[in-house]
């Protein structure tokens, strides 16, 4: 774990092909990448701050936004959708009482993702970063239970 | 004759995190071979034998490598760049990361090969930022051949070098576009860009840039050691060798295999211990969410890249899918995946994946209009005709063979 921004700059050199780990890094960190990091990244690597946002909102790994202290992730690859996967996103979407992609709610969100590649284990769940294979619909608020 | 496995043969045999294991398995053999019969002046021969051997790229397009590998070779320019496209992000596909996690070092010696015979000084491997175990083991991969010097300064004595590099994504289905990549590691949005000039000719940092899917990258080292022809005796003739089939849904072993190309979806289905005990079959799709449905009816089709074929084999991926599954969940899932993807540089896709998504939910919802039953023509055809990048051209493949097919399952719901 790093404490500020510029023990991970250090790290890389400043060329512009280093942008996109150090947003992965400062991410994957401290949640997501506010203004003030993002300043100090774009002076670091000499662009604009634009230049920060334009590529950090781009990726769906990059958190510009603070995330909630409860995020569910449901995988609707091809193969979790044949294994029930929109029955656990609508038993999801009742339990918590917010519907998918949604995120006024400052509590809690739920998300689609795309595949994840762990087709034979579908279908996927992923709550607040663990991962839940072989999902089954009448287990998922028994999961959920423990994160409220 | 028995199976011949060429990529997953000593998978599960050696332990990945062991460079001893993949030695003793007759690992790093074709490095040496290429690196004592090398001539310093022509590559020509290595080229020859890569472009016998008819290998064509396994991550979709189908594109020959001996051809590709020809044009960066001739690309006269001192810096030259080598990327390896482990970005794997097809829905239903997980071949790449079974290659990663199982035998890296297979993945590196032919990584190292095709950089020296191209000339490149510096490697990368772009990894989908989802593939955390992935990168450990490559990471582990690389210092183990460093340090024995199949990698780093004048490999095994020779008087060339190679760096390589793990590159972390950060989960966007279109990075892996070769264009769209070469952005995403130039530090940009992984937008697709006009092509010509191909990578080959201008790519990462206007460098010629020499782009391939990992899969592909995994059949070097046999094809130095046992030669092109006896590659392109593999499996079809007109895309000779092995495929990873990923193949899952209502079988009875999902899972990964290696078969030689050409052989029928029947028999990829098989292989994968048929249907499932209690389900029935409906419709098979081969090549994740941008793949062609399959009936009953074609399952004899073979799975080989060609211009001509029928069902395109993609990135070989077969999901099986039976008769209790609901269609309107599989159009939601093949939309809504196109949606979320779309990079939004063009018009037509991103406006159209957008549409066509709300019309998937107003169908599984039960309240389709007969305006959108027109609308649903029209965004099709612009999809097919009018979009920048093979993305939007795909998006509305899977939704099309539907309607076809199951037209009356579509639009015949009660509303809920």
């Amino acid at each position: 774990m790093y404490k500020t921004v510029e023990k991970i700059l250090l790290e890389f050199d400043p060329e512009p092909r280093n942008i996109l780990p150090v947003l992965n890094k400062l991410s994957a960190n401290f949640g997501f990448i506010n203004e003030g990091e993002a300043q100090k990244v774009a002076d670091y690597f000499s662009v604009n701050l634009t230049k920060i946002y334009e590529t950090a909102s781009f990726y769906d790994l990059l958190q510009t936004k603070k995330e909630p202290p409860l995020v569910v992730k449901i995988c609707s690859g091809g193969n979790c959708a044949t294994e029930n996967a929109f029955k656990i996103l609508g038993v999801c979407e009742r339990f918590l009482g917010v519907k998918a992609g949604d995120d006024f709610n400052p509590k809690k969100k739920i998300e689609i993702v795309s595949c994840l590649g762990k087709c034979a284990e579908g279908p996927i769940m992923i709550v607040n970063g663990k991962i839940f294979e072989k999902v089954k619909p009448e287990k998922v608020s028994e999961i959920l239970e423990k994160y409220i | 004759m028995a199976e011949l496995k060429i990529i997953t043969e000593n998978w599960g045999k050696i332990n990945p995190q062991k460079i001893e294991d993949y030695l003793h398995t007759g690992g790093y053999t074709a490095l040496q071979k290429y690196l004592k019969e090398i001539n310093p002046f022509d590559h020509l021969r290595e080229i020859q034998e890569i472009k016998i051997s008819g290998l064509c790229g396994r991550g979709g397009a189908g594109f020959l490598t001996g051809q590709k590998i020809e044009a960066v070779f001739k690309e006269k320019s001192a810096e030259k760049y080598f990327i390896c496209n482990l970005d794997e992000s097809e829905p239903g596909t997980f071949k790449d990361r079974m290659i990663a996690e199982n035998n890296p070092q297979l993945l590196l010696e032919g990584i190292i090969i095709l950089s020296l015979i191209v000339k490149a000084q510096k490697a990368f491997i772009y990894l989908n930022g989802n593939f955390e175990k992935a990168k450990e083991l490559l990471e582990k991969a690389i210092a183990d051949a460093t340090e024995k010097n199949f990698l780093g300064e004048n490999i095994l004595g020779s008087k060339w070098s190679l760096e390589i590099e793990v590159f972390q994504g950060a989960g966007a289905y279109i990075c892996g576009e070769e264009t769209a990549l070469i952005n995403s590691l130039e530090g940009n949005r992984g937008e697709p860009k006009h092509k010509p000039p191909y990578p080959t000719q201008s790519g990462f940092l206007g460098k010629p840039t020499f782009i391939n899917n990992a899969e592909t990258i995994c059949n070097i080292p046999w094809i130095i050691l046992n030669g092109g022809k006896a590659y392109s005796q593999i499996g079809s003739k007109c895309s000779p060798g092995t495929k990873l089939y990923s193949i899952g849904g209502a079988v009875a072993r999902p899972g990964l295999y290696e078969a030689p190309t050409g052989i029928t979806i029947a028999e990829a289905i098989d292989l994968a211990g048929g249907i499932k005990k209690g389900k029935e079959f409906w419709f098979a799709q081969i090549g994740g969410a941008s793949g062609k449905l399959v009936l009953e009816k074609d399952l004899g089709e073979r799975l080989e890249y060609s211009r001509d074929c029928k069902i395109p084999c993609g990135s070989g991926a077969i999901l099986v899918v039976d008769k209790s599954v609901d269609i309107h969940e599989m159009l939601l899932s093949w939309t809504g995946f196109f949606r979320r993807e779309s990079c939004g540089k063009c018009v037509p896709c991103r406006e159209g994946t957008f549409r066509l998504f709300e019309i998937a939910k107003r169908l599984q919802d039960g309240e389709i209009s007969e305006r959108d039953e027109k609308a649903i023509q029209d965004i099709l055809f612009i999809l097919d005709n009018t979009t920048y990048c093979p993305l939007g051209k795909f998006a509305g493949v899977a939704f099309k063979d539907a309607l076809e097919n199951f037209r009356d399952q579509i639009f015949k719901k009660e509303k809920s």
